[in-house]
């Protein structure tokens, strides 16, 4: 329990982080260019990132603070599913990204995406997958 | 699958969270057993039968 409590104060910890770098990165935007498609597009998904996490925080405090475990069987094994379904559909995914480039590039108002815009749109990508596929195993009662 | 977790706790005057406490999972968990929507393994079986003084098969039907 005392491990639980520990790894839960990380997780607000890490909240507080993406919370922090989101807003450098508006700050750092609105001081240099007007906020557009483009240079917004972080800032949606790193919403959704901290909704889910602010989501996620707040179902584990009900059993950090009624002094049950934050993890069990039935938790790891949705984790553990939405993950592997994660990584099948991120494959497909960044497949995607390789194939539509062209298209992506046009929507950020570049002519080609810079390898840190594909890695970045990879792994925003794949967070976005993991977040959908968590919300399903968890209201899904049967599991492998 | 169907149980009959909450019978039973109802009779000891255990809360959910009482169970899961006991039984050493998320009260999430046990909701989920009493649905019969979570197969548990063996192990949390033998937890939740022993945190209600029953036997597995007592508690656990998987005949659908």
């Amino acid at each position: 329990m005392k491990n639980d409590k520990l790894r839960f104060y990380f997780m607000i910890i890490l909240l507080g982080l993406i919370i922090g770098t989101g807003v450098l990165y508006l700050a750092e935007v609105i001081r240099g260019e007007a906020l557009r498609f483009g240079n917004g597009t972080p800032l949606i998904l790193l919403l959704i990132i901290v909704i889910f996490m602010i989501f996620f925080i707040k179902h584990r405090s009900r059993d950090i603070n009624a002094d049950l475990p934050m993890e069990d069987e039935r938790s790891k094994k949705v984790m553990t599913q939405a993950a592997a379904m994660g990584f099948y559909v991120t494959m497909y995914w960044l497949l995607a990204i390789s194939f539509f480039e062209s298209f992506f590039a046009r929507m950020f108002g570049v002519v080609k995406l810079d390898a840190g815009q594909v890695v970045g749109g990879g792994i925003a990508g794949m967070s976005i997958i993991f977040i959908i596929a968590w919300f399903y195993y968890q209201s899904k009662g049967r599991l492998l | 699958m169907k149980t009959r977790i909450k019978e039973l706790r109802a009779r000891h005057n255990l809360t959910q969270e009482d169970l899961a406490r006991k039984a050493g999972v998320r009260r999430e968990t046990i909701v989920f057993l009493e649905q019969g929507k979570y197969v548990p393994s063996l192990q949390l079986a033998w937890d939740v039968a022993k945190a209600l003084k029953s036997k597995i098969e007592d508690l656990f039907d998987l005949d659908d």
